[in-house]
């Protein structure tokens, strides 16, 4: 029972990661950027839940506006800080997204206040529910479905539809697919906006299971964020999932086991590099061209 | 001088050490290096470690390179499987790896850190003395390398490393040397802070700091070694001068970084250099 | 590849235009006017990691020193706080130490920070002979920098101490899962902890360790769950200790949960909310003492700050406090006598109780308070005076 729990628990975290490093993976994919500042889009969307959801009264309200924000930040940085440095080593825009990350977090600090905000209506997280002998409060279940929802929409969007196909052509070859009549430059601004609102959806979801939003909260999970994306295989969706939930799993079972020798970040990395050595290409394998 | 004043020039010289070493290995050879305040401070714990057991300061000193120089090989060598972006992430790991170790060793001092250091007997202007002199030395190397048929080598392989092959650059080497140069360099930093401090913590060492480093890099112009010098002046010297806005400190830092990326990738170098041009051809 | 000799040449004039900007940048802003007398250094930590404590701190100073002035001042004198921020940071505590000796003439300083610049700076002070009162940093060396650095807090150790006796003596039970925030104030507080297990007769059930940045504990409380203690001893911060009490709560373990002094902050409650009725807190602030100096206090650092008091707030204003009243008592500005009037402070009214007297190392003796949160409020429980069991290391 307890492995089953901590398994559970994997699983909440893993889902959680998914949801933020999908939006990494399909950045990558389409412009080899490393986009850091990502972890400011699921700040931003988590500020923005709070303040929504307290100014309404409805933590929907809250949940829906943190996407839909999220998604509009996210095309903003990609117009004015990605687009004009796409030309230069790919290593620029990475410094310039880290710059972003931390001015904006000073920003939340200076606007919110150092104390973070907390939801003023928010009985979800002490909600418990017995689930195969397993007491999980609402949040974690809504997380799971959320991130599961998200990823079969996703995946069937880029199956199924006309712009999801041209989305996956332009990812795999820009020109070829441009000449097919795909535009590039919608493709990335869908491509931003999916993957912050994911983000945003994240950070919304993650204020209400603490209950608390503080402006630190992007930098945590920035670069586990990272982690994943290597490790899965960078451009590969696929691959993400998997190092998402593997690195969750990973986390639960090694902070009990490991824990005295090694903190939680230094164990997800300890992961991350013995993947990459074993295996350099990440564990999908994918060429990153 | 004042002791503020010689304090923060000991800092100074210790960043300038920092982001030249930093640079070699980023700016000259192109591999992105997010986790040099690892070795930074394994440079700080190696000899800290050996002068509060007793060693003189050389002996300490020397421990500090010797330890980081060794992690550097380490690191260097898991760096030649892999390509850039997973170089970049894999040296972030680094730097949590190693903070994230430290911190629970109880014979490195755990989360209190090593503090007995003894003094180095110098004095704190003597200290002082020391890091500058040591700084300046890592500068004229630095000029001296970059000029060098291994600032060359260096630089064919930062640019272009399957042309560097084929003009018999054995690349696995060049990349070898340039980190373990540019680690042990830090590692010598680290000791020196060590004895300035004489105290010393696992969380002066994290990621953050490794962040600050690389943008003292980029800020001064990846690849030129007096731009790099002064961007570690400058951001060491502008936080004390402007302590009046300290509280936007990391607004204006992240503001900066952004600012000079969008619009002057080339760092301080790059804008000294567009300026010269202007005045050359005026 | 940059041409070297032009782009030296540039850099040179870029280089000397921007120290002549930097040097009228540093005249200008050193030339301050001059203003009040006595001049107290205060180190926190106002912008950075530790910034909640660092603002409340810089709070507390400020209502110190206007409750000082307001009654005249010292010696006839007013008051004035030099504050800099010290980010938590070892250089930056250097720095900013050696510029109050040095360029503020401070004569006595206190920190508001936490053990690292604590640690950091009290080496600065004593060389320059500066009484200096670490108001809340726990690091067992600042008080080892020499005979002019106090401490205005309790060490981890007696905390520790003081929470196995809680639970043993007044709780009456015997065991116990251990939660340990992986900082040195929570590792120094839980080796006093176990110091005394034996002296207690508790046994532990399970001891588990977190970093300072988890707010999902899945795991611990997993492994507590199966653990079934008795009753669960926690250091932590509000922002690590109020997700880490709701989820144990939410995954519906009812033991009691005794806490350690840096619960003690009402963000714990608003996050928490009802999750956190109950919870024990050994070292918070005994906000239902009949002390008006206490009173007044709260109600204005509640005004000031826009959120209730708390510990640090409390050990800070203490602090303050505390060297004005050790001035008071000298008759003079000599810092020498200054620090003697500190060594001999007897039974002095600190916000947190009675502080009754400062031992051989300069750390205070002084009896525990134990708060409980009933109604959603910090309420007194009990006292832990036991002061030998309380007692610091004499060296």
């Amino acid at each position: 029972m307890y492995y089953v729990d901590l398994a559970f628990n994997g699983l909440v975290f893993g889902c959680m990661y998914a949801l933020m490093a999908v939006g990494l993976t399909l950045v990558y994919g389409l412009l080899r950027i490393l986009h850091i500042a990502h972890a400011a889009v699921y700040a931003f969307g988590a500020y923005v839940a709070v303040i929504v959801a307290n100014a309404t009264g409805g933590i929907v309200f809250g949940v829906i506006a943190a996407m839909a924000a999220a998604a509009v930040l996210g095309i903003v940085i990609y117009r004015f800080l990605y687009e004009p440095l796409l030309s230069y080593p790919p290593y620029i825009p990475m410094i310039a997204s880290i710059g972003l990350l931390v001015f904006m977090e000073d920003g939340f600090r200076i606007a919110f206040g150092e104390q973070g905000l907390t939801f003023a209506r928010n009985p979800y997280p002490t909600q418990l529910h017995e689930f195969l002998g397993l007491t999980v409060n609402t949040v974690q279940i809504a997380i799971v479905i959320a991130a599961t929802v998200c990823l079969l929409l996703l995946a069937s969007f880029t199956t199924r539809t006309r712009i999801g196909i041209g989305w996956r052509a332009t990812v795999s070859d820009p020109r070829i697919a441009e000449s097919f009549g795909v535009d590039a430059i919608k493709v990335r601004h869908l491509n931003f906006a999916i993957g912050s609102a994911l983000a945003g959806l994240a950070g919304a979801l993650i204020g209400l299971l603490n209950n608390f939003v503080e402006p630190t909260m992007g930098f945590v999970v920035s670069y586990k964020a990272l982690a994943i994306i290597v490790v899965g295989g960078l451009g590969s969706l696929r691959g993400t999932l998997i190092a998402s939930l593997a690195l969750g799993l990973v986390e639960s079972y090694g902070t009990i086991f490991v824990g005295r020798f090694l903190d939680r970040d230094a164990i997800a990395f300890l992961f991350l590099i013995a993947v990459l050595i074993a295996r350099p290409r990440g564990l999908a394998g994918i060429k990153a061209a | 001088m004042s002791a503020y004043a010689t304090s923060v020039l000991a800092i100074m010289g210790i960043n300038i050490m920092l982001a030249v070493s930093l640079n070699m290995i980023t700016g000259f050879c192109g591999q992105f290096s997010l986790g040099h305040a690892a070795f930074y401070g394994a440079g700080a714990y190696g000899a800290a470690f050996f002068a509060a057991a007793g060693a003189p300061l050389p002996l300490a000193l020397a421990a500090g390179i010797i330890v980081a120089g060794l992690l550097g090989l380490v690191v260097g060598f898991a760096a030649l499987r892999l390509r850039a972006d997973f170089l970049a992430v894999t040296t972030i790991g680094v730097s949590f790896l190693f903070v994230g170790f430290v911190r629970k060793q109880p014979w490195l001092g755990a989360e209190m850190g090593i503090s007995r250091i003894p003094a180095s007997g110098l004095g704190s202007e003597g200290n002082t003395l020391l890091i500058i002199a040591c700084a300046l030395v890592t500068v004229v190397a630095s000029l001296y390398v970059d000029r060098s048929w291994m600032g060359f080598a260096f630089r064919a392989v930062g640019d272009d490393e399957e042309t560097a092959r084929t003009i018999a650059i054995p690349v696995s080497r060049y990349k070898l040397v340039a980190f373990t140069l540019g680690t042990a360099i830090a590692g010598l930093a680290g000791g020196l802070y060590a004895y300035f401090t004489q105290f010393i913590v696992p969380d002066s060492f994290g990621f953050i700091l490794s962040v600050a480093l690389m943008a003292m890099v980029v800020i001064g112009g990846t690849g030129s070694t007096l731009g790099v010098v002064a961007a570690a002046i400058l951001l060491t010297l502008l936080p004390e001068i402007f302590r009046f806005i300290n509280e936007y400190r990391l607004l204006i830092f992240g503001g900066l970084l952004v600012l000079v990326m969008r619009f002057a990738p080339g760092g301080l170098a790059g804008l000294a250099q567009a300026l010269a041009l202007r005045l050359r051809k005026s | 590849m940059l041409r070297h000799r032009s782009r030296c040449f540039a850099m040179r004039a870029q280089f000397q235009r921007w120290c002549a900007l930097a040097t009228v940048s540093a005249a200008m802003a050193l030339a301050a006017p001059a203003q009040a007398q006595i001049k107290i250094g205060f180190q926190a930590p106002l912008t950075g990691p530790a910034a909640t404590d660092g603002v409340s701190a810089r709070i507390a100073a400020e209502i110190a020193r206007d409750k000082i002035n307001a009654g005249g001042g010292v010696l006839d004198q007013k008051i004035e706080l030099v504050t800099y921020d010290d980010q938590a940071k070892t250089e930056e505590a250097v720095f900013t130490a050696n510029k109050l000796i040095g360029q503020d003439g401070v004569k006595f300083a206190v920190s508001g920070s936490y053990s690292a610049s604590g640690r950091a700076a009290a080496p600065i002070f004593q060389r320059a002979g500066v009484p200096f009162i670490s108001a809340y940093g726990v690091h067992p060396d600042i008080t080892r920098a020499g005979n002019y650095c106090f401490r205005g807090v309790h060490l981890g150790p007696p905390q520790g101490r003081a929470g196995a006796k809680f639970v043993s003596d007044n709780l009456k039970l015997k065991r116990v899962s251990i939660i340990t925030m992986d900082n040195d104030y929570g590792q120094a507080t839980f080796e006093g902890f176990k110091s005394v297990l034996d002296q207690f007769g508790i046994k532990v059930a399970g001891e588990y360790t977190y970093s300072l940045k988890d707010r999902q504990f899945g795991s611990i409380v997993a492994s507590v769950k199966r653990d079934d203690p008795e009753v669960i001893y926690i250091t932590g911060y509000f922002f690590t200790a109020a997700p880490l009490v709701s989820q144990l709560r939410s995954a519906g373990i009812r033991a009691p949960i005794v806490g350690s002094q840096a619960f003690d902050a009402e963000k714990l409650i608003q996050i928490a909310g009802p999750a956190v009725e109950g919870v024990y807190i050994v070292g918070g602030l005994n906000r239902d003492r009949d002390a008006p100096e206490l009173k007044q206090y709260l109600a204005e650092f509640q005004k000031r700050a826009g959120y209730a008091g708390e510990n640090v707030g409390a050990t800070v204003y203490s602090a303050v406090r505390l060297m004005a009243d050790a001035t008071s008592r000298a008759g003079t500005l000599d810092p020498a006598k200054v620090r003697d009037a500190l060594a001999a402070t007897h039974n002095f009214p600190h916000l947190a109780g009675e502080l009754v007297s400062f031992n051989a190392l300069r750390e205070i003796n002084m009896p525990m308070n134990v708060n409980v949160v009933k109604d959603g409020s910090f309420r007194h429980y009990a006292w832990i005076d036991d002061l030998k069991l309380l007692a610091p290391p004499t060296e």
